[in-house]
């Protein structure tokens, strides 16, 4: 049986993850995941009737049980300047990252 | 040479003016406030944070859909557009896919040479913005002040042919939204954002070739000059045999030039779903029937009417419902005036917008209100005041805030139309400047200008022109 | 009776009434976590010493002067005839997946090792409110992910007070740890597909799932956003009815909290329940998982300890004049697994995204050339392998390619989960019945590192619990017995939308009905 995530799909999972994995690590994890995707296929055999609608939540909620919109009222936070000392660089208050390359049009 | 025929759609992106952003209470309007400053954990994406959807932000974008004749969905959903990018700290984006607010619709566009093009309208979602992020010293600076302010994304069909017609949608994109009082619509401060997706094909053809994504065109001119550079670069791909690709391009307005975006940031999954944070958006239809209720009459058809019931020129419509105060103005100073229309129009393009413009505020903040407008305009009509006094009256409403009869009583502004103070006046001035009447009665007749000139200075403006001028010609034709 | 022996109950009215400071409470709880407790979870731990192997380690962050001030300030108040809350001194601790201000928030990944939250839970905030004093911060899986705690960046990870050898459970295996070994009488747990009652069952406490909605999730760092449900965990039913109690209802700052009224569930707890009907399902009573190699499905009866625990359960019950209905088919409850691995990943990979060295917590130290490359080691290094095996699998399962196959048709095998719940509780259906009783899980606490790193067996531990997070109901797991090895067995009863009373209500009937049985005599060896 071959493996339905191949070292190519593979490759790109970990590209779309924004991760980078030495060989044994990449081993494992497609080994796992395979393996997850056999259980997974259980999901296909299933009967599953056209009137039965994907449920994004388990319970209902009704009128009574759901919570009105937020009304449009400004109530700011007292420490932002907390949020940004989580910051790992920081400068004259703005947060820091590197630069992302462009490419100039001839 | 082939001819081309340009295809061009374009995707704007709405800052609705709301109190606070789409999903927390900070402030929606932070413009020129300190980096990070009006940031909260929920806009800036910290760990176990949920969003709560402002009721204002749904029912400014149900305004913008009716306006667009798209269908209000009484069920809508919220998901998740999941990417990476600094400005985005929650790594997605909450907007909607494929069940949004609105559904379909059009927006007609009046072209400069008169014909409307109706455009059509094929995504129109509620979204939050992002945050800004500026490269300096080669890095990136990033502030969420803006990050979490509502937005409407709206997105045409491939409908517009030139740049310039490009131009005219954002333009009536722009003023049908302050008419409607949803957005502040300016390009500089980001209020209204454009991208524009361009590409071209044989003049027949009817397929729809590679195009590319033109990002951050963010104001008019902005539109018709990265338009129509792009146009210029396809065309030349083309001609020398190349393909054009789907690239994204970056819009440098300081350099007035194109930049390709790095594929690998482009070429994105962005693996939607529902954003389980949120409950579906349930509207009633009473709701949804009081949105459509209290859209206001809109510009195009407020024009058409102003031509059609005040027989007013295309040219008055068009400037008289530029926005939507102004147009108030207008029609309420026509209701008070009981009169010509095109009268009131008159004053109003002449006067009123010069002064409107000049104080840099709309109409319905004039202190001169179209009652006191009116006012002056019949204290003309009846000749209590000449045209030139009204003019210099209004400036005077304006700043004292008193009416125009209680002004004319105070200083005295009646005109002068007593005979023999007119004729008074106009003896001392013959008297005075004989060489001028000996060539006017050597047949110089122009002079009669000269003449009235001198007789308004005499008589501080308030010579009634039309009896000056009578008296005048008889008195110069040496018939008095 | 020492005081740690106590109810929460009975201590917060001691402490309400005077006859008992929180700072005297606060005392004996920190004197046990000295004892019992050992070192806590740290990133750079090295190999475990004999004695680490016999400690619980169920803390991350201790933050006793915090505990303190709290304690402090109950008793100025207390002392000042003010009203002081339903949990005035109690002992609590939180799993260090929630939010408290001014204290790390870690859970247990380096990824946020250094993260101070600016920011309360709702959950916490509330139970402070009452009265509760927070201990600090205790250890679970990685971002939640996983059964047994071992998957923690924080090592030494937890382990199981009635077997130091055994895993505690998880994710909310410290948790539950904490209050078997009497660090705290209370703790804060979250549940997403069994993350309080399998770890509760394994450490012989109560544990309890809420209705999903019924505790604000603001401040819980999310793992499956539509399934994940904090919910108490107590030394019994009474004290996890108070614990609801105080932190249960809307929240403005969370849509999914549902807005329906809190009930008074000590009310619940001395009703009689006869008449109730009780539901056994055989598809409880066996668990369906791939076989590793061939990927056939095996099907395997519950150890008879588990089933003959379940069905004692319901004698005593029947004893008490419920009516036991047996053969209430739940014939989706094997997909629960399958459906889970689909959905849990696609929500834990979104919510995974933030963490990319931007904003907060780690970011690589090594060096990068640009955005790209500081995110891949940023997420790299800053994840553990089970996070990213979620992500991945998420990446893959929602996919714009694969989305319908697998995503959207998990989300329609949801609704045939929530469809067996519906018929075994309607009232006008066949079976009629007020509750489920089932095992808690398929297994008692299986031995360190055994199954771990199985990705798959790991999750099939959560096999009985999975439905009701499918289905969003609450459910409850109660100490049911000890098995012959010594290691407690959990009960489970599951109930409609909001029925937590019943639970409560059945949960005490059995707990009383059960109070002279030998096995409640049992102590966890950490306290022998």
């Amino acid at each position: 049986m071959t493996d339905e995530i191949t070292p190519e799909l593979f490759e790109h999972l970990v590209e779309l993850a924004a991760f980078a994995f030495d060989p044994d690590e990449a081993d494992y994890l497609r080994r796992e995941l395979n393996n997850q995707l056999k259980a997974i296929h259980q999901l296909e055999n299933v009967p599953l009737p056209d009137d039965i609608p994907p449920a994004s939540h388990g319970v209902t909620y009704t009128a009574q049980t759901k919570a009105a919109l937020r009304a449009d009222e400004w109530d700011p936070c007292d420490n932002p300047e907390e949020i940004l000392a989580q910051a790992p660089e920081v400068d004259d208050g703005y947060i820091i990252v590197p630069d992302i390359p462009q490419t100039e049009l001839d | 040479m082939t001819d081309y025929e340009v295809v061009i759609g374009l995707e704007t992106h709405i800052q609705l003016n709301t109190t606070t952003k789409i999903f927390c209470a900070c402030k929606a309007d932070s413009w020129e406030e300190p980096p990070n400053s009006n940031i909260c954990p929920v806009c800036t994406g910290l760990p176990g944070v949920l969003p709560v959807l402002n009721e204002a932000a749904v029912a400014k974008g149900a305004l913008l859909a009716a306006a667009m004749h798209s269908e209000i969905r009484l069920t809508s959903f919220f998901d998740r557009k999941n990417y990476f990018y600094p400005d985005l700290p929650k790594g997605y984006q909450i907007s909607q896919f494929d069940m949004a607010l609105g559904n379909g619709g059009y927006f007609d566009v009046p072209m400069p040479d008169g014909a409307v093009r109706r455009v059509s309208i094929t995504k129109l979602h509620l979204e939050e913005d992002a945050g800004k992020t500026k490269h300096e010293h080669g890095v990136r600076y990033v502030d969420f002040n803006r990050c979490g302010v509502p937005l409407v994304e709206m997105v045409t069909g491939p409908d517009l042919r030139t740049a310039d017609e490009a131009a005219q949608y954002l333009i009536r994109l722009r003023q049908l939204l302050r008419w409607l009082g949803i957005s502040e619509a300016n390009m500089e401060k980001g209020h209204l954002r454009c991208d524009a997706n361009v590409s071209i094909r044989p003049v027949g053809s009817t397929v729809l070739n590679t195009k590319t994504e033109i990002k951050n065109v963010n104001s008019i001119e902005a539109v018709r000059a990265a338009i129509d550079k792009e146009i210029e670069r396809q065309i030349e791909v083309v001609e020398s045999g190349g393909r054009v690709e789907a690239w994204t391009l970056d819009w440098d307005d300081a350099h007035n030039r194109l930049n390709k975006m790095r594929s690998k940031e482009t070429e994105a999954d962005y693996r939607y779903f529902r954003e389980p944070d949120l409950l579906p958006l349930e509207l009633s239809e009473a709701w949804r029937d009081g949105v459509l209720d209290s859209l206001p009459e809109l510009p195009l058809a407020r024009r058409a009417r102003f031509m059609d019931e005040y027989d007013l020129p295309e040219y008055d419509a068009d400037i008289l419902t530029g926005d939507k105060p102004l147009s108030e103005y207008f029609e309420a100073a026509v209701k008070a005036y009981g009169g010509d229309p095109k009268a009131v129009s008159n004053w109003i393009m002449n006067e009123v917008l010069r002064m409107r413009n000049e104080l840099g505020i709309s109409a319905d903040e004039l202190t001169l209100t179209p009652a006191l407008l009116v006012e002056a305009i019949r204290l003309v009509d009846t000749g209590t005041i000449n045209n030139a006094t009204g003019k210099s009256l209004l400036g005077k409403v304006q700043e004292s805030g008193k009416s125009p009869a209680q002004i004319v009583e105070k200083e005295g502004l009646a005109q002068v139309s007593d005979d023999s103070a007119l004729q008074d006046a106009i003896d001392k001035i013959m008297a005075a400047n004989p060489d001028e009447v000996a060539s006017f009665r050597g047949g110089k007749e122009g002079l009669l200008g000269w003449f009235m000139g001198q007789v308004m200075r005499e008589t501080r403006g308030k010579a009634d022109p039309q009896l000056t001028r009578e008296l005048l010609q008889k008195s110069l034709k040496g018939e008095g | 009776m020492a005081i740690l022996d106590q109810s929460a109950f009975s201590i917060a009215q001691k402490v309400q009434n005077g006859d008992l400071s929180a700072v005297e409470v606060l005392d004996a709880a920190l004197e046990r976590i000295s004892a019992v407790d050992g070192k806590p979870g740290s990133l750079d731990y090295g190999d475990l010493t004999d004695e680490d192997c016999e400690k619980v380690h169920a803390f991350i962050t201790l933050t006793a002067d915090r505990a303190r001030q709290l304690a402090e300030d109950v008793d100025a108040r207390v002392r000042s005839g003010e009203s002081v809350g339903p949990l005035a001194g109690v002992p609590l601790t939180v799993k260090d997946i929630f939010t408290v201000k001014g204290t790390p928030s870690t859970a247990a990944s380096r990824i946020l090792a250094n993260f101070n939250a600016p920011y309360t839970a709702t959950a916490v905030e509330r139970l402070e409110a009452a009265g509760a004093l927070t201990l600090g911060k205790v250890n679970l899986d990685e971002f939640t992910y996983g059964s047994s705690t071992e998957s923690s960046a924080f090592q030494p990870s937890t382990r199981n007070p009635w077997d130091t050898s055994r895993v505690p459970g998880g994710s909310s295996g410290g948790s539950a740890a904490s209050v078997a070994a009497g660090e705290a009488l209370l703790s804060l747990g979250t549940d997403t597909a069994g993350s309080i009652r399998q770890p509760a069952a394994f450490c012989g406490v109560v544990g309890l799932k809420p209705t999903y909605g019924r505790v604000s999730r603001y401040g819980l760092i999310a793992f499956g956003s539509s399934l994940d449900c904090p919910g108490p965990v107590a030394s019994n039913v009474r004290d996890a009815a108070l614990m609801l109690s105080a932190m249960a209802g809307a929240d403005p700052h969370d849509s999914t909290a549902s807005m329906a009224p809190v009930p008074d569930y000590l009310a619940a707890l001395g009703k009689d329940v006869k008449g109730m009907r009780i539901g056994l399902s055989p598809d409880y009573m066996q668990i369906t998982f791939p076989d590793p190699e061939s990927g056939e499905l095996i099907r395997q009866d519950l150890p008879e300890e588990i089933r003959a625990a379940t069905l004692r359960a319901a004698d005593v019950l029947a004893g008490l004049g419920a009516e036991i209905v047996e053969d209430v088919p739940m014939p989706n409850t094997a997909y629960g697994i399958p459906a889970y691995f689909v959905i849990s990943r696609v929500e834990a990979a979104s919510n995974l995204h933030r963490y990319d060295g931007v904003k907060y917590g780690y970011r690589t130290k090594s060096d990068y050339r640009d955005l790209r490359e500081m995110y891949r080691k940023t997420r790299a290094e800053g994840f553990g392998l089970q996070p990213k095996l979620r992500i991945l699998m998420g990446m893959y399962v929602s996919a714009a390619q694969y989305s319908e196959q697998y995503y959207a048709r998990a989300l329609r095998v949801r609704s045939l989960i929530r469809s067996d719940f519906d018929a075994a509780f309607d009232p006008q259906g066949e079976y009629n019945v007020d509750a489920l009783l089932t095992p808690t899980t398929p297994t008692t606490a299986f031995k360190m590192a055994d199954i771990y790193g199985d990705s798959v067996l790991m999750q099939y531990a959560d096999q009985l619990t999975v439905p009701a997070n499918h289905a969003g109901i609450p459910g409850i797991s109660l100490p049911g017995g000890l098995a012959s090895d010594g290691l407690p067995i959990g009960i489970q009863f599951l109930a409609p939308d909001f029925a937590e009373e019943t639970l409560f209500q059945l949960g005490q009937a059995f707990e009383d009905a059960t109070a002279e049985a030998d096995w409640r005599d049992a102590r966890p060896q950490v306290l022998q």
